[in-house]
C-alpha cells in the first residue's frame, strides 16, 4: 500500500525506474474507479444511484485501457517502419507512464468534481465540468511524456514526429470511445443504463453536423 | 514456417532488410511467397474489420456473408492491383536502364505490399471500433478511404527508399574501380588491357559505405540525393498504382455494406471511385 503511493509519487517526479505494464493498468484501475465514482455522484448518493455510481466507476478504466490497447499497434508498426524500433522498451515505458500519471492526476482532480456537484444541480456545467478535468488531466500527463521523450527525441529527432502521432491515434481513439462509453455522469431523471439508449454513435459526425449547422 | 515468415516481414518493418549490406546482390532477401500469405491474412483480417459495419446494419446472416466476403476481397484488391500494374511497370524500368531484374522488381514489390498491409492491419482494431459504434455510412466510408491511402502512403514511401537503395548497391557494383594513379614516369607504351571489363568485374566488389546508425526503412541515406530515370518511372508507376488500385476497390465493392441494400458480392457497373468518395464527403458534411 504505502509502495503503491511511493511509485505514484516517483511517476509524477520522473524518479521510477522498475516501471511495467503491470503497474500502469493498476493505477489506470484503482484510480479510474475512485474518479469514476465521484463521476457518478451526480445524481446523489441514495441507495438507487448506487449502480449509476458503480457504472461511472467501471468505466473511467476502461476508456483508459481500451483506447490504449487500440492505438497501441498502428503506433507499434509506425515506430517499427520509421526505424525506432530498438527504442521501443522506452517508448512503451513512456506512454504507459503517461497513463498512469493521467490516472494520478485525474484522481487528484475528483475532490474539485464532488465540490462542483455540490454546489451546482446543472447537468450540462457538470458534464461541461467533468471534460475540463480530462482535458486538465490529459495536458498535465503531456509532462510526463515530454520528459521521457526528450532524451528519445535528442537520439533520434524521427521520435518527436512519433510523439506527436501517438497523441493523435490515441485521441481520435479515445474521444470516440468516451463518446460510446456515455453516460458517465448520468443524468438524475433518466434511466440507469451500462450504455445509453440511442448513444451508439459516431462523435466526428455529430460535431461535423453542428458545425456545418453553425455555417449555414 | 509461419514464424520465419513473420520474422521477414518484421525485418522489412524494421528496415533490416533493406539496409546497404543486406541488398548487395540487388535483390531484397526474403521469402516472397511467404511474404504473399502473410499479405494475405492480413489483408483478410483487415476486411473482417471493415465489414464490422455491416454486422451492426444487417440481420446475421448477410453480415456474416459480407465479412466473408471483404475478408476475401481485400487480398484480392492488393493482388490484382499488383497483377494489373506489374508487367508496364516491369517493361519501362527495363527500358529506361535500370538494373533491376525481373525478379528484383517482383520481390521489391511483394515487400512494399507487405509494408501495406502490416500497417492497414494494425489499424484494423481501430476500423472496427469505429465500425461498431458508427452509424452514418458515408464517415465509414471516408474513413475506411483514410486508413487506406495513409497505409499505402507508407508502403509507397518503402517503395521509394528502398528503390534508392537498390540502386545505390547496384551502381556501387557496376562502377568501374577507379585504377590506382600510374606514376608519370611510367612507360607510355604500357599495353592498354584488351577488355577493360573483364578486368573490372574481375575485381573483388568495393566495400560499400557503411551506415554509422542503424537505418530505419524509410530513412534517407546521407549525401545521397534521389535521382535517376528508374525513380521518375517508379514515381509514376505509383500514380497509376494509386488510380488502378482506387478503381480496382470501386470494381470489387461493397467492401463495408451500406445500411439497407441486400448483401451482394459484386455491383453492377456504374459511377467510378472518386465521384463516391466525392459524394459521401458532401453528404457527410450535411449537405
Amino acid at each position: 500500500m504505502y509502495s503503491f503511493f511511493q511509485h505514484a509519487d516517483q511517476i509524477l517526479r520522473g524518479e521510477d525506474d522498475g516501471f511495467s505494464l503491470g503497474r500502469s493498468v493498476r493505477y489506470c484501475v484503482v484510480f479510474g474507479l475512485i474518479y469514476g465514482a465521484a463521476m457518478g455522484c451526480f445524481g446523489g448518493l441514495g441507495i438507487e444511484r448506487w449502480q449509476q455510481i458503480f457504472y461511472s466507476a467501471c468505466k473511467v478504466p476502461l476508456l483508459l485501457i481500451v483506447s490504449f490497447a487500440f492505438a497501441l499497434p498502428p503506433f507499434f508498426v509506425m515506430n517499427t517502419l520509421l526505424g525506432a524500433r530498438d527504442d521501443f522498451a522506452s517508448v512503451l515505458r513512456a506512454i504507459l507512464e503517461t497513463q498512469a500519471g493521467l490516472a494520478i492526476v485525474l484522481v487528484s482532480l475528483a475532490p474539485f468534481t464532488l465540490g462542483f456537484y455540490v454546489s451546482s444541480a446543472n447537468y450540462e456545467a457538470a458534464v461541461l465540468f467533468n471534460l475540463a478535468m480530462f482535458a486538465i488531466a490529459s495536458f498535465s500527463a503531456q509532462i510526463i511524456l515530454r520528459r521521457r521523450y526528450r532524451l528519445l527525441i535528442l537520439q533520434r529527432p524521427i521520435h518527436l514526429r512519433l510523439m506527436w502521432a501517438w497523441l493523435a491515434c490515441y485521441g481520435f481513439v479515445g474521444v470516440q470511445m468516451g463518446w460510446v462509453l456515455r453516460p458517465f455522469i448520468g443524468a438524475p431523471n433518466a434511466p440507469i443504463n451500462f450504455f445509453r439508449a440511442g448513444a451508439w454513435g459516431n462523435v466526428y459526425e455529430v460535431l461535423l453536423a453542428m458545425l456545418w449547422k453553425i455555417i449555414t | 514456417m509461419i514464424g520465419e515468415w513473420i520474422k521477414s516481414l518484421d525485418s522489412l518493418l524494421r528496415g533490416d532488410a533493406t539496409q546497404l549490406a543486406s541488398l548487395k546482390k540487388g535483390t531484397i532477401e526474403v521469402p516472397t511467397n511467404g511474404l504473399l500469405f502473410l499479405i494475405i491474412i492480413l489483408g483478410a483480417f483487415y476486411g473482417a474489420c471493415m465489414a464490422c459495419f455491416a454486422a451492426f446494419s444487417r440481420p446475421a446472416a448477410g453480415a456474416i456473408l459480407q465479412m466473408l466476403a471483404s475478408a476475401g476481397k481485400i487480398p484480392m484488391l492488393f493482388l490484382l492491383t499488383l497483377l494489373v500494374t506489374f508487367p508496364s511497370l516491369y517493361v519501362f524500368n527495363a527500358l529506361i536502364g535500370s538494373r533491376l531484374t525481373l525478379h528484383a522488381v517482383w520481390q521489391l514489390l511483394i515487400a512494399t505490399l507487405a509494408v501495406m498491409v502490416a500497417v492497414l492491419a494494425s489499424l484494423g482494431p481501430v476500423v472496427a471500433f469505429f465500425s461498431v459504434s458508427t452509424t452514418g455510412y458515408s464517415f465509414m466510408l471516408l474513413f475506411n478511404v483514410f486508413v487506406c491511402a495513409a497505409s499505402g502512403f507508407l508502403g509507397l514511401k518503402f517503395l521509394l527508399f528502398t528503390l534508392h537503395r537498390l540502386t545505390v548497391v547496384l551502381d556501387e557494383q557496376n562502377k568501374p574501380v577507379p585504377s590506382t594513379p600510374a606514376p608519370i614516369s611510367a612507360t607510355p607504351s604500357t599495353p592498354a588491357p584488351a577488355n577493360p571489363d573483364a578486368i573490372t568485374y574481375d575485381m573483388p566488389v568495393p566495400a560499400l559505405p557503411s551506415p554509422a546508425s542503424p537505418q530505419g526503412a524509410l530513412e534517407k541515406m546521407e549525401g545521397r540525393a534521389f535521382g535517376g530515370n528508374v525513380t521518375a518511372i517508379f514515381r509514376i508507376w505509383i500514380v497509376v498504382f494509386a488510380l488502378v488500385g482506387a478503381q480496382m476497390s470501386w470494381v470489387l465493392r461493397p467492401f463495408i455494406g451500406a445500411p439497407g441494400l441486400p448483401f451482394t458480392l459484386l455491383r453492377g457497373r456504374d459511377s467510378n471511385f472518386f465521384e463516391a468518395v466525392w459524394r459521401a464527403f458532401w453528404q457527410l458534411m450535411g449537405a
